[in-house]
């Protein structure tokens, strides 16, 4: 009240004469001027008739909300939870969900990569490291395959960009550690993800064979 | 009657009690699941972990696994092996025995936990010969 007369009295002095909204302002203040100035959308004054006041009174004497929402707690204590109690039940996830690396290897058991380096060229963030050599059987193969999993931001370029399926995001995403360098991969890593996950590895890309 | 008083709840509950073998065994399970469930069991790994389903319940909750009662209370999310990961995940509804396009191979290895923070971790190291070979000063005589 005391800001509106300050308002006022403000306005009074800038301009000289009270203007119309600040007139309107003290009088009734629900109903709509004919002249369209203003529609008040705020909550009227509390009435002060003694039974509104009594209604008001009780309201906070009894609690009833209190009690009210205390009878929501207690009745979602006997629901069904809406969550999942990990790691007992676990959430569903796509085939071609793009977890932790893996390099796979032909079912002779001959590794896959053939170190062309197309991974290392697309990867965005630059996680993979790649060193080449002639074998000893005359094949080119890898004999350093690093990724650095704390620069990889898991976006698949690298199972994209490979021509023989060597490198594939595998399914596992439970691979956090407790130090920074147990996550700088390397190519013995990697091949021993692929011989752990290699079951599930076929089996996401055989239920996605026929989208590629 | 018995459903408009409540009672078959308890009969279910006592059922559920009696499905996970008793009082004791039940208790147990509560403090180490945090949850006690009945279903069909749907298999068993090498590893010893029993996966169960039980439609009543909805999806994402409907499938579960039971870690081997050797891992006590150092379950991990990480021991699921990989045959059993897409069943649990809802990749499929086939459990791995019965699915088709499931290779087994001989080079193919045992699952093992993560094992970050035990004597058993990953420690990177260079899969390379060094490419600058460092000095050492032989001795004069």
């Amino acid at each position: 009240m005391s800001g509106a007369l300050k308002l006022y009295s403000l306005s009074r002095s800038v301009s000289g004469r009270p203007s119309i909204f600040l007139r309107a302002c003290g009088q009734n203040r629900l109903k709509s001027t004919s002249k369209g100035d203003y529609i008040n959308v705020n909550p009227g004054e509390p009435g002060m008739s003694l039974n509104e006041v009594t209604d008001r009174a009780a309201e906070k004497v009894f609690f009833t909300e209190l009690v009210r929402g205390f009878a929501v707690t207690l009745a979602h204590i006997f629901k069904e939870p809406a969550t999942i109690n990990y790691p007992f039940e676990k959430g569903p996830l796509s085939p071609r969900f793009r977890g932790e690396h893996a390099l796979r290897r032909y079912p002779s058991g001959e590794e896959r990569c053939i170190a062309c380096k197309l991974c290392e060229a697309i990867c965005p963030a630059q996680a993979i490291t790649i060193e080449a050599e002639e074998r000893a059987d005359g094949s080119r193969r890898t004999t350093r395959y690093d990724i650095d999993m704390t620069k990889c931001i898991y976006c698949g370029f690298c199972q994209e960009a490979c021509p023989v399926d060597a490198i594939v995001e595998g399914p596992n995403f439970e691979f956090s550690t407790e130090t920074h360098e147990e996550l700088l991969y390397n190519k013995e890593k990697l091949l021993n993800n692929g011989d752990k996950w290699e079951s599930e590895i076929a089996a996401n890309i055989h239920a996605d064979h026929l989208y590629r | 009657m018995a459903k408009f008083l409540g009672i078959d709840k308890v009969l279910s509950v006592l059922n559920i009690v009696k499905e996970n073998g008793g009082l004791r065994a039940s208790l147990y399970k509560m403090f180490r699941m945090d949850e006690l469930k009945v279903g069909t069991l749907v298999g068993t790994d090498k590893y010893g972990n029993k996966y169960y389903e039980n439609k009543r319940f909805f999806y994402g909750r409907n499938r579960w696994i039971e870690y081997a009662p050797y891992y006590h209370l150092d379950y991990d999310g990480s021991q699921v092996p990989a045959e059993w990961f897409g069943w649990l995940h809802y990749k499929t509804d086939l459990p791995p025995d019965q699915e088709p396009f499931r290779p087994k191979y001989k080079w193919m290895l045992d699952h093992t936990e993560n094992l970050s923070g035990t004597p058993g971790q990953y420690m990177p190291y260079s899969t390379t010969r060094p490419k600058i070979e460092p000095w050492i000063p032989t001795k004069r005589c």
